[in-house]
């Protein structure tokens, strides 16, 4: 065999064995001088890292509904600095929504809430990808709608759509972060699917007396403090440096400033994270 | 944000390694030393040339 024959093998089997070795990941780039500006305050902490930032960074987020909850969630999320982020929501900016759902404002009646939302939060952070959905969250569309995100908040007003999306996120094994707030109140709870209590777990059927917004009333700073919760548990599972609210749910009453911590175990017979 | 482009760099380094930082006098000159050694790390301060070696 020829010393050229014996190298053309040679390169051959080079380039066959490169070809199955699994590919690394290449890291992702490093931050760049204009992103450390711009998220310099969160950079300073101890507990936060250039790879908490570039987690948030990589990371696409849906937020379903872009009302009371998902307005502060959402700005939040943009702020620090998360990469891709999904606003759900099929409704129009009404007159009555504006006391409480700072992502929207009074030209913007009549506009869509997705479409309304995702312009506001590009103004807020140019670097992240805002996609809208103009769409309701239902249990058909629901597993199309969070396939591919790294994480769901939940920042729905309906008990169906909280069971829908934690059904999806739970058959997907996708982070979720649940909320609710009505009156004076509200409630937290972060999901690691298959490793913590789920929603369902917490609350196997809903309430049959629960009330609306629209129906008892809501003060926008209620939903402003349970919407910061919502995304600072997000930020926690998204980058790993604080603990979240796992196993277990927050009770918060605005008008008394109690909270209230709540413990939960996963449900062997619950029909959303059981199979996991 | 000295000390903030310093923090992010110090991380990128590995334990063990020096960073030398050149500060002007005045407010950068003092935070990045204190804030240097308040995260742990050994620092020298030579003129406007913070060393500091990452814990």
């Amino acid at each position: 065999m020829t010393s050229s024959r014996r190298g053309f093998l040679r390169d051959l089997a080079a380039a066959a064995a490169r070809a199955a070795t699994p590919r690394e990941e290449p890291p992702p780039p490093p931050l760049r001088p204009d992103e450390m500006e711009r998220y310099s305050r969160q950079l300073v902490l101890p507990e936060w890292s250039e790879a908490a930032q570039l987690a948030l960074r990589d990371a696409s987020v849906l937020v379903v509904g872009a009302g009371a909850l998902g307005s502060p969630v959402a700005l939040y999320l943009a702020g620090a600095g998360v990469g891709r982020i999904g606003i759900v929501d099929s409704d129009m900016v009404e007159l009555s929504n504006l006391h409480r759902q700072p992502l929207h404002f009074t030209p913007d009646i009549g506009v869509a809430k997705a479409e309304s939302a995702a312009t506001k939060l590009r103004y807020v952070n140019d670097q992240v990808v805002v996609e809208a959905y103009q769409v309701r969250l239902e249990e058909d569309n629901a597993d199309g709608l969070v396939e591919g995100q790294d994480l769901v908040v939940d920042c729905s007003d309906s008990f169906a759509t909280r069971y829908a999306v934690n059904a999806a996120c739970c058959a997907a094994g996708i982070p979720l972060v649940e909320g609710g707030v009505v009156g004076w109140s509200g409630l937290v709870m972060a999901v690691r699917p298959g490793e913590s209590a789920c929603y369902r777990c917490a609350f196997p059927e809903a309430p049959v007396d629960a009330l609306s917004c629209a129906d008892a009333g809501v003060l926008g700073p209620a939903a402003g403090v349970v919407g910061s919760l919502q995304a600072m548990e997000a930020i926690k599972l998204l980058t790993g440096a604080a603990e979240p609210l796992t196993g277990a749910f927050l009770q918060v009453d605005l008008a008394t400033l109690d909270v209230l911590r709540v413990t939960v175990s996963r449900r062997s017979d619950c029909p959303d994270c059981r199979v996991l | 944000m000295t000390w903030v482009r310093t923090k992010v760099e110090l991380e990128r380094l590995a334990a063990g390694e020096t960073l030398e930082v050149r500060c002007p006098p005045g407010e950068a000159l003092e935070n990045v030393p204190r804030s240097a050694r308040e995260a742990g790390h050994v620092v020298a301060v030579e003129g406007t040339l913070v060393r500091i070696v990452r814990r």
